[in-house]
């Protein structure tokens, strides 16, 4: 039945987690902005309470709340400051990578000391992206060669989210030189694995309390057990397809919860808008009594609303998709539920980080010249939201995937997934 | 618990629906438009075919609204969220073909709101026996020819006179007005009083000064009437007042039972995704039948996209739409709610409209049996007009989000 009503642990949860936001992150925004990294303190309040740790499933060490209680969770810490959660110890996008491609094994054996009472400066990250695409041919530069014991990875990774506090990575690589975006793969690899090094820091737009930045990998040796190969996927198929399947929901769950932070951000720039416009007052009356501006509030909350109820709607398919009366893996059920799932995700994700952008940039043109100085918060919620609109597969990608799913064609690497030598994304 | 997955009767219902759409309906759907008219013939098998569904679900989803407003300490129902799901499937068939429907129509909301019990009868009555009888429409007449969206400059008057009242005026675009057997018409008895003025009533066919004027012809739903009444000396019974005296001897009792119009915006924005729906698979099963199949896939990629976002903002509507009938079921007030469900949809689905066109080319716009598309395009543009404009929605919402705001 359709309901928009959470449960009330949920509620709980919500309130919680809100009321963190307000308090803590909220009265900080500017100094985790410039300190360019979350306070210590906070670090160790958003570890007590779990938060990097909502979706994990328990048998990984996680709280196994699922997709739904995180992205109402991850709205709350949006509209206070979404940078912030970046910057919150845990395993991050590693988490969906390590869930959707690795085996029960390695995603328990990687994920689990994430929750340990020690580890508030532990945390995971994904290499995926690399600055400049490959001269003569596609796939990613960074190769990995098979050798005797397993791999050995060289190149250089762009645009990684956490590359310098992260012990552990999933590190996308090319394994097949002639087979284009069909012939990547993924490997566990550790920060102290010889040869590693962490590059240059990237000063961007938004986002600053997040640390993006570069790695190295000089012939950098895994083991064969490192690789990420999808054995979970029961659809059948080539090794290829459940790869490239398992990449895609990979990065349409996280996308999911970048777009509850777009949707937290939205509804606060909104907010600080709306109250401008009640207390600004021209030619006589307060400006929000002028249509343009009134309707231009009118149109900015329907983004808003529209953008939480997609997102909500897109982590409850997820949710469905385990527990009971789940539909048993391989079975045409479980197949449109997962293409429904990753449609929905991709709808939503696009939809909400659009929407971002229109109500940052309407909060800081409502707010006329005041909105430009840094005095105020908007230029800041106007950055962030272009930021976060980079920080998982833009919307041009994830609209190819939501077609290529629809149309119901097999899901081609080059167009569904955020292949850099198009248009690269922070991971 | 939060959830999207219809229910079982929801599922059922649009099942029903989308296969007589499919089989029964959409085969007619240009005939109908061409020759501006639902057959008799085909509304009574249409009605037939549909008593098959057991609930007054598909009665609400032609807009009469649901029956009951829910109390505090009843247990919620569901059925501003299944009207909503049964309009967009039968919208998404034809939508012209929807508003023809017999039935009480867009008067049904305001004299099961405000209608004395007498009054609910008599009215009401009328279409008890349509399957022996003759079918009957209800019509709802506000709008003149210099008033629209605002209301309160309505120009028709009435005063009382002895057991009867007196109107004279021009109603205009009045869906159904010339075969209704009564229509809903508000007159004012003081201009000067705005909207505290007004007085509704039940004015039956026949009445003596009640006359059919133009009988319109528009861009789409075409095989829907819109008619012109012209009231003229026009003698009503005391007993057609709607509500009674009593109810416009306060401001709020009259005006605050006409809020349940609240509960069909988001059902006529539920058509509106309908419609888009309907352009936007044609669009999708043309590309997917003309252009992928034929060649490399990064040459479509372009068309993608347009698909992708066509369909994600009419699934961006239809939760607006969800969201606004779920409060409904809640008792929870929605005007704003309503009002942005509506002012999305229409957006939207007139975008998938044009869309569906261009990605389509030249075939796009070709009126042919099987392609419709030029249909939906004309049908949809008034979606974002009539049951008030997308600018009236932002007006209602913007009431709702500052405080202090009164009119602009």
């Amino acid at each position: 039945m359709i309901s928009f009503e959470p449960t009330e642990d949920q509620v709980l949860m919500r309130d919680s987690v809100a009321s963190f936001a307000k308090t803590t992150l909220l009265p900080r925004v500017r100094e985790t902005e410039k300190l360019r990294a979350v306070p210590d303190d906070v670090r160790q309040l958003a570890h007590e309470m779990g938060l990097g740790l909502v979706a994990v499933p328990e048998a990984c060490g996680g709280q196994g709340l699922g997709l739904t209680t995180s992205v109402l969770l991850e709205e709350e810490l949006g509209a206070a400051d979404a940078a912030a959660p970046f910057g919150f110890p845990g395993p991050h996008a590693f988490a969906h990578a390590v869930l959707e491609l690795g085996s029960e094994e390695q995603a328990s054996a990687e994920l689990t000391d994430f929750s340990a009472a020690d580890a508030h400066a532990r945390f995971g990250a994904v290499a995926w992206s690399e600055a400049k695409p490959h001269p003569t041919r596609a796939g990613f530069t960074t190769v990995a060669r098979t050798t005797a014991s397993g791999f050995e990875i060289t190149g250089k990774k762009s645009f990684v989210i956490n590359a310098g506090l992260a012990d552990r990575f999933v590190v996308f690589a090319q394994v097949d030189e002639a087979a284009g975006w069909h012939g990547i793969g993924a490997f566990l690899v550790r920060r102290d694995a010889a040869g590693l090094t962490i590059g240059a820091r990237h000063d961007t737009l938004g986002l600053d309390a997040a640390w993006f930045g570069e790695i190295d990998l000089a012939a950098v040796q895994v083991p064969a057990a490192a690789r990420l190969t999808a054995p979970r996927d029961g659809e059948g198929g080539t090794d290829v397809d459940r790869f490239v399947r398992a990449t895609a929901r990979f990065f349409a769950r996280q996308a999911l919860v970048v777009a509850a932070r777009a949707v937290g951000l939205s509804r606060y720039a909104w907010e600080l808008a709306r109250e401008h416009c009640e207390t600004r007052v021209a030619f006589g009356k307060p400006i929000g009594h002028f249509q343009a501006v009134a309707f231009t509030l009118s149109d900015r909350l329907m983004d808003v609303d529209s953008a939480r109820w997609l997102v909500w709607r897109a982590a409850q398919a997820w949710d469905s998709l385990g527990g009971d009366g789940a539909p048993a893996a391989g079975s045409s059920a479980r197949k449109k539920a997962e293409a429904h799932a990753l449609k929905a995700s991709a709808q939503a994700a696009a939809h909400a980080l659009e929407a971002a952008m229109r109500c940052g940039d309407d909060c800081v043109g409502l707010h006329g010249g005041s909105g430009f100085i840094r005095d105020l918060v908007a230029e800041k919620l106007m950055r962030d939201a272009k930021q976060l609109a980079l920080v998982c597969p833009t919307a041009e990608q994830l609209d190819q995937l939501a077609t290529a799913v629809e149309l119901g064609v097999p899901l081609d690497p080059a167009l569904v997934l955020p292949t850099p030598d198009a248009q690269a994304i922070f991971t | 618990m939060i959830d999207f997955v219809l229910s079982k009767k929801q599922q059922e219902l649009k099942e029903g629906i989308h296969n007589l759409g499919k089989y029964v309906i959409r085969p007619m759907s240009l005939q109908m438009d061409r020759q501006h008219e639902v057959p008799e013939p085909f509304l009574r098998n249409f009605m037939k075919l549909a008593s098959g569904f057991k609930s007054r679900d598909l009665a609400e989803s032609f807009g009469e609204g649901p029956a009951v407003t829910p109390q505090k300490g009843d247990k919620p129902g569901e059925s501003n969220r299944t009207a909503a799901v049964g309009a967009e499937e039968l919208a998404w068939a034809d939508a012209a073909m929807l508003l023809c429907m017999p039935g009480p129509g867009l008067g049904g909301p305001p004299v099961r709101a405000t209608g004395t019990t007498e009054q609910k009868q008599r009215f009401f009555g009328v279409f008890k026996d349509m399957e022996n009888g003759p079918l009957q429409w209800g019509a709802y007449g506000l709008t003149e020819p210099n008033a629209g969206s605002d209301v309160a400059g309505i120009r028709s008057r009435c005063r009382k006179d002895g057991k009867h009242w007196v109107l004279n005026g021009r109603k205009c675009y009045i869906t159904n007005g010339a075969r209704a057997a009564w229509t809903v018409i508000f007159a004012s008895v003081d201009l000067d009083q705005g909207r505290a003025g007004h007085r509704a009533f039940v004015v039956e066919k026949g009445t003596p000064g009640f006359f059919v004027g133009k009988i319109e012809e528009k861009l789409g739903l075409r095989a829907n009437e819109t008619a012109e009444l012209v009231l003229e000396d026009c003698r009503v019974p005391e007993e057609n007042l709607l509500g009674g005296e009593e109810a416009y001897q306060t401001k709020e009792g009259f005006m605050t039972a006409m809020k349940t119009f609240d509960n069909t915006r988001p059902l006529v924005a539920a058509m509106a995704c309908g419609i888009g729906r309907a352009a936007y698979e044609y669009a999708r099963d043309f590309v997917k039948d003309n252009y992928v199949l034929s060649r490399p896939i990064p040459r479509y990629s372009a068309l993608a996209e347009r698909l992708a976002r066509v369909s994600r903002r009419l699934e961006a509507a239809r939760m607006l739409v969800y969201r606004a009938t779920y409060m409904a079921d809640m008792g929870m007030p929605n005007a704003k709610e309503a009002s942005m469900s509506k002012a999305a949809a229409g957006q939207a689905a007139i975008s998938a409209c044009i869309e569906a066109i261009e990605i389509c080319g030249a075939h796009g716009s070709i009126a042919t049996e099987h392609a419709l598309l030029e249909k939906w395009f004309r049908d949809i543009k008034v979606y974002d007009i009539f049951e008030g404009t997308g600018n009236i929605q932002r007006v209602v919402i913007s009431k709702r989000i500052l405080e202090g705001l009164k009119a602009f």
